[in-house]
């Protein structure tokens, strides 16, 4: 059971475009090795250990060694506590909006559509 | 600029939430109930020390969370009767985990006169995210629930 991570500490980790650039790579490849994240990337091999280093921290990322090199991954639940958060907002203003409806009606019940 | 930096630079690096619906009223009544402290305090919260002045900074008091005391601090940032209100909306703290998470972001309100009344668009904006939807097709059930729920996410450049 992986602790659940901060949504700050989450989007700190996303708030560094190249850092975002490499979650992207990752994510979209099924496994990937810094070797070939760094290779076009115009940074160093070791500014891209670094990102992934918080990556990984944040819980997005997960790493398997094999041999002498590591495959990185997206962690699949990484951007659960993103998603939770803005849930929680959407449902928000989605029941304002209904609620929004029923006090306009209140205090003008001669709308235009009647 | 490096390359890597120049892929991701196109991505939007906020979320909004966007809620955009027709109601059969009148702008002049939508505005009231938008932008009059006690009609507020029936549709959203009721807001402490609200008027709808650029630079007022008023509160809305909701549920604690961990070190956060439930306090959102908010600033008037935008007064344009009839059609647009715009205001920060800041709270939460570091160490919560959704509900309650650190967060500053703004919410606007845009009306528009339509044949059956008013338009109102309502953008909550500045929920930081990576934007890119291999990652999201990658990441599995977390993020399909979250676009699920979301009626409209619109990424804007912030």
């Amino acid at each position: 059971m992986i602790e659940a991570t901060p949504v700050s500490v989450v989007m700190r980790a996303l708030a560094d475009p190249t850092r975002r650039a490499v979650f992207e790579r990752v994510a979209g490849a099924e496994e990937i090795t810094v070797a070939e994240l760094t290779r076009g990337s115009g940074v160093t091999q070791g500014a891209i250990s670094q990102h992934l280093k918080s990556l990984k921290q944040a819980g997005l990322v997960i790493e398997r060694p094999e041999g002498r090199k590591v495959y990185y991954r997206a962690q699949p639940d990484g951007l659960e506590p993103l998603a939770d958060w803005m849930k929680h907002y959407s449902i928000f203003w989605r029941d304002n909006f209904d609620k929004l409806r029923a006090v306009l009606k209140d205090i003008d019940p001669e709308d235009t559509s009647s | 600029m490096n390359n890597l930096a120049a892929q991701s630079a196109h991505l939007a690096d906020t979320t909004s939430i966007v809620i955009d619906e027709v109601f059969p009223h009148r702008a002049e009544v939508l505005w009231r109930a938008i932008t009059n402290g006690d009609l507020m305090g029936r549709w959203m919260m009721k807001p402490n020390g609200f008027a709808p002045e650029v630079g007022n900074r008023f509160t809305f008091q909701t549920t604690p969370a961990g070190a956060w005391d439930g306090t959102i601090r908010c600033e008037v940032l935008e007064v344009a009767p009839l059609e647009r209100f715009a205001f920060a909306w800041r709270g939460g703290d570091e160490a919560n985990v959704g509900y309650g998470s650190k967060l500053d972001t703004v919410v606007t309100f845009t009306l528009k006169r339509v044949q059956t009344g008013t338009r109102l668009r309502m953008e909550h904006s500045g929920f930081v995210l990576p934007k890119n939807d291999t990652a999201y097709t990658n990441m599995g059930k977390g993020w399909v629930k979250c676009v699920e729920t979301l009626s409209t996410v619109a990424g804007e450049q912030a």
